[in-house]
């Protein structure tokens, strides 16, 4: 163990350089406040310690992930990996800096390098390989639709309608696509979907740290967007959301996107979608991080859920809106395991069952998933909603 | 000591919608990533437990195209300290006796007590190129090694056979080991490792400095192939009631009862 400790508190600036090269360049603004280790969704897990503050300085002084002993180093990787994303740090920062990009520059290197979490690894090969982050057949991607007269998405069509992955595939999430789907079809939406030739946004595995795999994907999208002729896609997650939206025109995209909550507000306050069927709940909603804080869409969401005729919307006190505590999901969180008392997702459905909701209304897959396989072992009253749900329902 | 692996730079077909090329003997590969074959990850940790313990150096090699310096370099972030590329594109067909005798030629001037190699490659899965090069080289080899306990002279190596047997073996040096996944945890690179290795030259050898007269190349492809189905699945769905009526139904059209 001869000056181990040395070598990993070795300044090294060439570090620093590539680094910053790499998407870090917030680092120097950090003058150590802490503001961003108080609002990690990791502080509100009692028994872990989250280190938000250490990694503007950390990359400064080139120390990021240098430890020569093979267990020091695994911890220093984890902590890299353990971020969500969420970005509930760059929301409260005094000077705006984005700690989840200086992470993410680290991960670019590390993916290079094949020093990541196996489960990560094999995310992004799968998403490279079958176009989605679950392995699942290229074949099957829209058997969702199966059955509900969803036509191939045609120029001149309004819409074209992307799930993206969860919903395409995952059993519980394929209703919030199948109800997405009835809405627009008992409004007359013109729209159809790619089906089979549809492939996975890429943002998961653009967080996770594999960035030419993800502009790779990328620009296959954008090339399979404008060869179908689309110029406005509406989307249930908000991760596609902030990838075509934000990252997309990086590489020549230039069609619209829409949010469902956006798109289905809008035709609520137009006259165009008619809720009729009460739906006497109690109804808390959830702050999806890629949507609220990310892109600010905060009312509409709200707006829907105001006009259901007979919900009562609640709010997790002090936790709403851009204070919204995430699920755990974003950033690769879906396919990393922690110990049960070590997982932000049962904080945030404490704080939610504690409301008294009969009912967690969401906007996002992602938070859909982790909460319902959370509450599969938590003994509570309590049902998961996407919001395109529930409209479907009250229709 | 000084230790010698020789690693594959292979593709990942465990979870992909393979096809077959137009050749019809390989399988396309545009979509495909690529990684280090999975058990020669295990044989470079093993590599690098062992120089940690013993000091020397780790020469890591590979047959393979210009993308396979990626994955050497990967190796020396992860504890190598030289890397060698012998250009696949300097030799036509390949299959494991071939690729041994050029393994064999370009390491037979390289100082060493142990060779690792994996023990089989995830995308031909021949499992030949590590005892064929123990042959070749004339040294004792270990096949399907799960544990070492390596002195100066001799290695103490288990073996995992089928069946759940373990063999153990006490093995001189130098020698060969084929390696098993499960061995040991291979390592993540640093950042600083990292750097390193980026700023390594890789040497790159061609076919013509490698004195080997005669290549053999004992098997070729005739067809690779995806098998027709031959068994169908089906899911039967409904109630308890519906599906065991559905199941019921099945059994004596099959004539099963």
């Amino acid at each position: 163990m001869k000056d181990k400790k040395n070598l990993t508190t070795e300044i090294n600036p060439e570090i620093r350089d590539i680094l910053i090269e790499m998407g870090a360049e917030d680092i120097y603004k950090c003058y150590q406040c802490g503001k961003c280790t108080s609002v990690c969704p990791w502080f509100q897990v009692e028994i872990y310690d989250y280190p938000v503050f250490k990694f503007s300085l950390e990359t400064a002084l080139g120390v990021v992930a240098s430890s020569e002993d093979k267990k020091e180093l695994d911890k220093e990787i984890e902590l890299i990996y353990r971020c969500v994303g969420c970005e509930a740090c760059l929301e409260q920062c005094p000077h705006g800096i984005s700690t989840p990009n200086i992470l993410r520059a680290a991960r670019r290197l590390l993916v290079d390098f094949d020093s990541y979490p196996e489960t990560l690894k094999s995310t992004v090969q799968k998403t490279h390989n079958v176009g989605n982050p679950f392995g699942e057949h290229r074949e099957n991607r829209a058997d969702w639709a199966k059955g509900l007269n969803v036509l191939d998405y045609q120029q001149g069509m309004e819409f074209l309608y992307f799930p993206c992955c969860l919903p395409a595939y995952e059993t519980r999430n394929q209703k919030v696509a199948q109800a997405t789907v009835g809405v627009l079809q008992k409004c007359e939406v013109s729209f159809g979907i790619l089906g089979v030739k549809e492939t996975c946004c890429g943002e998961v595995i653009r967080r996770i740290g594999a960035e030419d795999i993800f502009k790779e994907v990328a620009k296959a999208n954008i090339k399979e967007f404008k060869d179908s002729g689309v110029k406005e896609v509406l989307v249930t997650s908000p991760h596609c959301f902030t990838t075509f939206k934000n990252e997309y025109p990086d590489f020549g995209a230039d069609f619209e996107v829409l949010h469902t909550t956006q798109y289905f507000s809008h035709l609520i306050d137009t006259g165009k979608l008619k809720l009729n069927k009460n739906f006497d709940k109690k109804v808390v909603y959830h702050d999806p991080c890629t949507l609220g804080r990310k892109n600010n869409i905060y009312e509409e969401p709200r707006n829907i859920l105001k006009n259901i005729p007979g919900l009562e919307l609640l709010e997790v006190e002090n936790f709403n809106r851009s204070l919204s505590l995430c699920c755990g999901a974003g950033s690769g969180g879906l396919w990393l395991e922690w110990e049960k008392d070590e997982r932000i997702v049962n904080v945030r459905l404490k704080q939610l069952t504690d409301t008294g909701a009969d009912i967690i209304a969401v906007a996002c897959p992602y938070c859909l998933q982790m909460f319902e396989e959370t509450l599969k072992s938590m003994d509570v009253n309590i049902k998961v909603m996407d919001i395109s749900e529930i409209i479907f329902e009250c229709l | 000591m000084d230790l010698i692996v020789c690693i594959k730079r292979v593709p990942q077909t465990a979870e992909a919608d393979v096809t077959i090329d137009s050749t019809g003997k390989d399988i396309e590969k545009d979509r495909l990533s690529f990684d280090m074959n999975e058990s020669d990850s295990y044989a470079l940790e093993e590599a690098v437990i062992l120089k940690e313990k013993f000091g020397g150096t780790i020469t890591v090699i590979s047959l393979g195209y210009q993308d396979t310096e990626d994955t050497l370099r990967i190796a020396l972030a992860k504890g190598a300290d030289n890397a060698i590329r012998i250009k696949a594109e300097d030799f036509n067909e390949l299959d494991g006796y071939k690729t041994a005798q050029i393994l064999k030629s370009s390491i037979s001037d390289l100082d060493y007590d142990l060779i690792f190699t994996g023990c089989i490659a995830t995308d031909d899965a021949y499992s030949q190129v590590g005892v064929t090069l123990a042959e070749l080289l004339n040294v004792p080899h270990a096949s399907l090694v799960i544990y070492i306990d390596a002195s100066e002279k001799r290695a103490h190596v288990h073996r995992e056979l089928e069946g759940g047997l373990m063999e153990h073996l006490d093995i001189s040096l130098p020698a060969l080991c084929t390696i098993q996944t499960g061995i040991n945890e291979p390592r993540y690179a640093s950042l600083i490792a990292i750097r390193r290795a980026a700023k390594k030259e890789i040497k790159v050898i061609s076919k013509k400095e490698i004195e080997n007269e005669n290549l053999l190349l004992n098997t070729q492809i005739e067809e690779l192939f995806i098998p027709p189905k031959t068994k169908e699945v089906e899911f039967l769905t409904g109630s308890p009631g519906e599906s065991a009526g559905k199941l019921a139904e099945i059994i004596k059209e099959k004539g099963l009862i």
